[in-house]
């Protein structure tokens, strides 16, 4: 009875930590999952046993109730380890909105020159209410969402007039974005350095944005970037990705430069990313965890109020 | 009736790990949707600035059958397709419907030029920071966004429509309205 209690008892902790400390590459591994599906095999075998010596009805029904928790909580956890894929991380371009299957849709706010209407990523999910992903991780069924922040940058395209221009990004997820995701990586001095593209079509200008946080801006860069501001360095190449004449200008902390024929502004910014984990499923974890629960208590009552045998006394005179 | 309790637990157990399985069999993927995918939700509105700097919004045409054209100067089928837009408020116009052509990203100037150039009549909206053409999920300009009378959006198009697909989109909110 003990062997069951115990077995029982680490399945369902391994998989409430699965839910408490969401997104570990472990769960996914072949070795953790076996361990974890044989102990609940275990759990079952004891169990039934103990199940056959058990005279008692209550008893029976504790142990019935802990090797049902336990089988539960343990197809949940082998499941999602087994099952669910690994995790991914949705970034998306401010008021774009995302279909995730089997989760819901994803509304990223608006950021940048329209900050007023920004807000936190929305998962919208039938049959439930929107809710706003924040740092903290928010269960929705089989997965764990939360909001990571990234670095994006804001740009803005003007003439040289001042006549502002449309900025597009013909390769990014949304096509009329000022917003820059800079899901690229470029290696220069020794460090990695984000970086996008866009396009400015009224000038026929194609820029590319290397954005420097404030740290790599103060060590590498001189002219224009002040101490404790990131910058960013655009490149203006033509339409047919030919370079023109004054190609190259940094804009730091937000200010306006000129390069290529266009007065170009680039803002460094922080916006969230949604990383999606998959977790035990949380109704099964807790329907498991209860019974469990349940069968314990009804097992310690049991033996708590099971009648002491009598000893004999002897009859006869002394 | 310890064996019916038995059971009941099998049958709550197998129920939900149906429950824990199934969503596995179908992996999270993303995909964006174009302005079609916004049809039958509300449409988001923005404040924004005419080309003469007047504050307008969607909101001030609810009750009417809005076409909103996205656009820029700098986009030849936008050009090509401005004239009949004009053709379409000239000919709905007095039927609820009305059209509005919001610039993607430029200056009030050079789209007063450009509609001028047109003799474009039908409001120009400035949306400098590309709010709605990033919202309507405008996969490329032009993008026609058609709104009912509820402000809910009705129809979306990626690229140049012809004056008779304006009509025969129209149509319907037209009788419903």
């Amino acid at each position: 009875m003990s062997a069951t209690i115990a077995v029982t008892l680490v399945v369902v902790a391994a998989v409430v930590i699965e839910l408490v400390l969401p997104g570990r590459s472990v769960y996914h591994s072949g070795w953790y999952n076996v361990a974890l599906a044989a102990l609940a095999i275990v759990a079952v075998v004891a169990g039934r046993r103990s199940l056959r010596r058990a005279g008692d009805a209550r008893l029976r029904f504790a142990v019935t109730a802990m090797i049902a928790g336990c089988a539960l909580a343990g197809l949940a956890g082998v499941a999602s380890g087994l099952l669910a894929p690994d995790d991914q991380t949705f970034i998306g371009a401010p008021g774009q909105r995302l279909r995730v299957e089997s989760l819901g849709v994803l509304t990223f706010p608006l950021a940048g020159g329209d900050s007023a209407a920004a807000g936190g990523v929305t998962l919208e999910r039938p049959l439930h209410a929107a809710v706003t992903i924040g740092e903290r991780p928010y269960y929705a069924g089989n997965f764990v969402l939360r909001a990571t922040p990234r670095d994006v940058v804001y740009v803005e395209a003007a003439d040289q007039r001042g006549n502002r221009l449309t900025v597009t990004q013909p390769s990014g997820s949304v096509f009329l974005s000022p917003v820059l995701l800079m899901e690229h990586r470029q290696r220069i001095a020794g460090m990695e350095l984000p970086y996008d593209s866009f396009g400015v079509p009224a000038a026929q200008r194609v820029v590319k944005a290397v954005m420097f946080s404030a740290a790599q801006a103060a060590m590498l860069l001189r002219g224009g970037a002040r101490l404790g501001e990131p910058a960013v360095l655009f490149a203006v190449d033509d339409e047919n990705q030919r370079p023109v004449a004054n190609a190259i200008a940094l804009s730091a902390g937000g200010r306006a430069v000129r390069a290529g024929g266009l007065v170009l502004r680039g803002d460094a910014m922080t916006y969230p990313a949604i990383t999606v984990a998959a977790t035990p499923n949380l109704i099964a974890t807790a329907f498991g965890a209860l019974l469990v629960f349940c069968g314990l208590t009804a097992a310690i009552v049991t033996s708590l109020t099971k009648r002491p045998l009598l000893p004999q006394r002897s009859l006869g005179r002394s | 009736m310890f064996r019916y309790v038995v059971w009941a637990i099998v049958a709550v157990a197998l129920a939900i790990a149906f429950v824990v399985l199934e969503p596995f069999f179908i992996s999270p993927s993303a995909h964006g949707a174009g302005p079609q995918g916004l049809v039958g939700e509300a449409a988001p509105v923005f404040a924004l600035r005419d080309d003469r700097g007047v504050p307008v919004s969607l909101d001030r045409y609810r009750g009417r059958i809005v076409v909103m054209n996205l656009w820029a100067s700098w986009c030849p089928p936008c050009r090509a397709e401005m004239p009949d837009l004009q053709r379409l408020a000239d000919t709905y116009g007095t039927r609820g419907i009305a059209i509005v052509g919001v610039n993607e990203g430029e200056s009030p100037q050079r789209a007063r030029e450009f509609a001028d150039s047109l003799k474009i009549r039908f409001p120009i909206w400035i949306d400098g920071s590309q709010q709605y053409g990033r919202t309507y999920a405008a996969l490329g300009l032009p993008t026609t966004v058609m709104l009912d009378a509820n402000g809910v959006v009705a129809r979306g198009f990626d690229g140049p429509l012809t004056f008779a697909e304006m009509q025969a989109a129209v149509a319907p909110l037209v009788r419903s309205h």
